[in-house]
């Protein structure tokens, strides 16, 4: 469902954390998470469709941070081989588990 | 779901969640709410995100299977409480009344508007419904993760669109359960296509969307393709509907239409049922209705339509309607590989056209001859007989050329309307064979054919058109089955063409010869070939006398010139260039005047010479002479330079040791020459009677010759060419045999036929040792067929003769007949 092919809609979204933080993610790499890519489907138009700004009420601005770096991370590398490792502290580890469920990415 | 950088299915941990306090009811509350205004298309005041949490956060708590049956009851109710009533609304009674009865006028149209109204409402819903349950099943989309983990549940999706099958589709109608909205908004469909069928337009997409709703439900929830709703119950009631339709139509177009109508119409009505199935209803039915088409409409009809008086294939092929044949094959090809119908009608008409031609021929050759015997010189001197002859020659050429003209109408047929389809060419060829067979002699009219474009001068015809010509008549030679009767014609007509000098050239004959050969093997073609090469020899043999002669230094001033044709005995057809019914007489040796015979004896001498152990036996009658007369009235002297035949110039040289005004008898004439009575009489009467070239005065001057008449020199005689060719009465060009001839060519063919037969009967048993009776006819009938069409009577016959010169013997069981080789 790729939705940075409709013609409307900003290539760029706002995912807000459960603390406050703000983080402008290009909608494509947003669309990675399953859940972000239904959220802000056109065609269902949700209140998050329409605002462009997703409020994740669960994910802290330190886990989502790290979510959105994945975000990216999984976008440049989807289709190439020999992929680099991503840099995860161990700490969040399981905050992050979490965070890929709920979103389902 | 995509899979991370380092690979692996990541758990949901259920810990850590604890705790939140979870409260089924107030989150259902909302998610409930929730889904109402998704249905009520308000969803974009709503939050995904919170919705999506509420949801997830009750599977976490393993409420999956309640939130799953609270979810199903909230689509039951709502899909029974707000969907089914708005479409039950829109049924109104003219719609249920006979579903499939035309109603007149206003009524049927009032009936059809609210039909499509209802197709309508039924499509939006469901459209909504598969909108709204997208929309609802990612909110749950955890929920279905989980469940589709287990396995336990179909997809909340699928569950609701079985619901909406359920709920609105199966709806009971009237008492009796099978007739529900399902059924009407089939029978309404199907009204639409009957009407589009019937040439009104329709709202296409409109029917479209309902058969691709038809098609993405399901009977059940294991989702087989082949419990879609649109296969197991819209599509037969529409292969039903369609065949009663095409059947009822078939009728009514027979009755009423011709042959080219019904084909065109049928093939537009397969082209509209595929247009139908891409546009309307759905290419899964392609297939099926196409043959609902072929076989109601045109397997049914397609004979009757073939065989339709006055229109169907006889007058196709007579009026060379090729697109109208090329329709029928069409068609019939769809349903018939073998196109039995087609076949036979084409087969019964190129017979019956055969037909014709053989008998046009047969009306002129059977004509009663005229007496050949007693000719009456017409007033420009050319004998009555030889015109008829000439016509009935005409009639055989006439006859090829008739057949060819038919077989190139049918070769174009066959490549523009049968496709080249390999089943009708052999059905064409076999039809060709057998009225070609059927006149029994086409072997010598086809010969005559070739012989009359093989012979030299005077036919308004390119070369390129005489080589098609020839081409084509070598394709009939294939179709015959007495090939070695053509063999035997075409060696007779050859072998004069060859001697007479009529032949175009050489070159062509053996061109000829090649393409025969090519197409019916060298065996044919071999004592053919053996023509050729003795004229060939002969030429070398004329010239090698010549130098002979030069060296001899004969200073004979009259020298006379010899050019002989050395023919073998076994390869000419001698049989036919000489009448064999005046045996003694052409047995006994023409005298030659005794200039020529010295010239005679030298080339015998010189030829027995070269080849010892030869004998060479002189045959006049088939040789030409050029003489130098003179010609003396008044003392004034005319020359004429004179080609006669051999016999001619032995008679005319008769005259040379005559005093002026003596004169000779018939019978005189007759004993000094030898020449056959026949012979002489023929050229006597060229001789004495042609006005062109009367160099004898006959005394009486009558039509006939007897054997008194008295014949003298014509010293009279004057010509304004200086060279004149004497042709003789009835002689050498090739023609039409009269059935006496007939006769004898049919009475030497059997003989012939007989060699073949036994030698082929001794080849086979020589290598096979012991046979049953039946075998060794089946391979003798198998070796000889492709040269003619064996009798058996005649192969028994030749088994009791080589069992008779004990070349064959019985087996020893009389029951099971048997034959064995006897070396």
């Amino acid at each position: 469902m790729a939705v940075s092919g409709t013609p409307s809609p900003s290539p760029f979204v706002t995912l807000v954390s459960s603390d406050g933080f703000e983080f402008h993610v290009r909608r494509s790499a947003a669309c990675v998470s399953a859940t972000i890519r239904r959220m802000l489907d056109l065609q269902s138009n949700f209140s998050e469709a329409q605002t462009g700004i997703c409020h994740l009420e669960n994910i802290s601005g330190i886990v989502l941070e790290k979510v959105v770096e994945y975000f990216y991370f999984n976008e440049k590398y989807r289709n190439s081989e020999g992929v680099p490792d991503m840099d995860i502290p161990s700490e969040l580890c399981l905050e992050l588990l979490m965070a890929a469920d709920y979103l389902i990415t | 779901m995509l899979a991370k950088g380092r690979g692996g299915k990541i758990r949901a941990p259920r810990r850590g969640l604890t705790k939140d306090d979870v409260d089924f009811d107030s989150i259902w509350t909302t998610l409930s709410t929730a889904f109402l205004e998704i249905h009520g298309k308000n969803a974009s005041k709503l939050s995904f995100e919170e919705l999506f949490r509420g949801a997830y956060k009750l599977v976490l708590k393993k409420k999956q299977d309640l939130l799953y049956d609270r979810v199903v009851q909230l689509e039951e109710s709502w899909l029974r409480d707000h969907v089914r009533p708005r479409i039950l609304s829109l049924i109104t009674p003219t719609m249920t009344v006979g579903s499939l009865e035309q109603t007149p006028g206003a009524q049927s149209n009032e009936r059809r508007i609210a039909g499509e109204r209802f197709i309508r409402a039924i499509t939006d819903a469901f459209a909504d419904h598969q909108l709204s349950m997208g929309m609802i099943t990612d909110v749950l989309m955890y929920m279905d993760r989980v469940n589709s983990q287990d396995q336990r549940r179909p997809s909340i999706f699928a569950t609701a669109m079985a619901l909406f099958r359920a709920q609105v589709l199966r709806t009971p109608l009237t008492d009796d359960p099978r007739f529900d909205v399902l059924s009407l908004l089939e029978s309404v469909i199907l009204d639409m296509i009957k009407m589009e069928r019937n040439g009104e337009v329709i709202d296409r997409p409109l029917v479209r969307a309902c058969c691709y709703m038809l098609e993405g439900l399901y009977e059940n929830f294991t989702e087989d393709e082949s419990t879609k709703l649109y296969l197991t119950s819209f599509e037969p009631q529409f292969l039903d509907m369609s065949r009663r339709f095409y059947a009822d139509e078939g009728r009514a177009l027979l009755a009423a239409a011709d042959a080219s109508t019904f084909c065109t119409h049928a093939r537009r009505r397969l082209v509209e049922e595929g247009e139908r199935c891409q546009q309307t209803i759905s290419s899964i039915t392609d297939v099926k209705i196409k043959h609902v088409v072929e076989k109601e409409l045109i397997a049914t009809h397609i004979r009757d339509v073939i065989d339709m008086e006055g229109t169907g294939v006889k007058s196709m092929l007579d009026n060379d309607k090729i697109s109208d044949l090329a329709n029928v094959f069409d068609l019939l090809a769809r349903v018939d590989h073998t196109k039995v119908a087609l076949k036979q009608a084409v087969q019964k008409r190129v017979i019956e056209l055969g037909a014709e031609i053989n008998k046009a021929a047969s009306v002129i050759s059977d004509a009663p001859p005229p007496p050949r015997t007693a000719p009456r010189p017409a007033a420009d001197g050319k004998a009555a007989p030889e015109k008829t002859l000439s016509q009935q020659t005409q009639a055989a050429i006439t006859w090829v050329e008739q057949i060819l003209a038919l077989k190139g109408k049918f070769d174009r047929v066959w490549v523009e309307a049968f496709q080249r389809d390999a089943v009708m060419e052999k059905a064409l060829e076999i039809s060709f064979q057998d009225f070609i067979n059927a006149n029994d002699r086409s072997p010598e009219y086809l010969s005559l054919f070739l012989d009359e474009y093989l012979k030299r001068g005077g036919r308004d015809k390119t070369d390129a058109e005489v080589d098609a010509l020839l081409d084509h008549g070598i394709l009939l030679l294939q179709y015959l089955a007495n090939k070695d009767l053509f063999e035997t014609y075409y060696k007779k007509h050859m072998a004069k063409r060859l001697l007479m000098k009529k032949s175009v050239s050489r070159e062509m004959e053996r061109q000829m010869l090649s393409k025969m050969k090519m197409k019916i093997g060298s065996q044919f073609t071999q004592k053919l070939e053996g023509l050729i090469r003795d004229t060939e020899l002969s030429d070398n043999l004329s010239t090698q006398y010549k130098e002979y002669v030069d060296r001899l230094g004969d200073p004979d001033p009259k020298r006379i010139d010899l050019d002989c044709r050395v023919l073998t005995t076994t390869v000419w057809p001698f049989e036919t260039l000489f009448r064999t019914d005046q045996d003694d007489e052409s047995r006994r040796e023409c005298k030659f005047p005794a200039p020529v015979e010295r010239i005679r004896q030298r080339f015998q001498k010189f030829y027995l010479d070269k080849h010892t152990g030869r004998k060479l036996t002189w045959m006049p009658s088939l040789g030409d002479a050029d003489l130098r007369a003179t010609f003396t009235v008044n003392g004034k002297t005319r020359r004429y330079e004179i080609n006669v035949s051999t016999y001619g110039m032995v008679i005319l040289m008769l005259f040379n040791d005559l005093a002026p005004g003596e004169s000779l008898t018939f019978d005189q004439i007759a004993a000094e020459t030898n020449i056959p009575r026949s012979d002489l009489v023929r050229n006597l009467q060229s001789l004495s009677l042609v006005s062109k070239w009367k160099m004898l005065k006959k005394d009486p001057m009558s039509k006939d010759i007897k054997l008194s008449d008295k014949f003298h020199f014509n010293e009279d005689f004057s010509s304004q060419f200086l060279k004149i060719k004497v042709s003789v009465v009835a002689g050498g060009a090739n023609r039409i045999e009269n059935s006496e001839e007939r006769r004898a060519t049919q009475k030497r063919t059997d003989d012939e036929r007989g060699h073949v037969i036994e030698a082929a009967i001794v080849r086979i048993m020589k290598s096979r040792k012991t046979l049953s009776h039946s075998q060794l006819m089946s391979e003798t009938l198998q070796q000889l067929s492709a040269r003619f069409l064996p009798d058996v009577n005649m192969i028994k016959k030749k088994i009791e003769a080589l069992i008779d010169r004990e070349y064959l013997e019985r087996g020893p069981d009389p029951a099971k007949p048997s034959y064995q080789y006897l070396a």
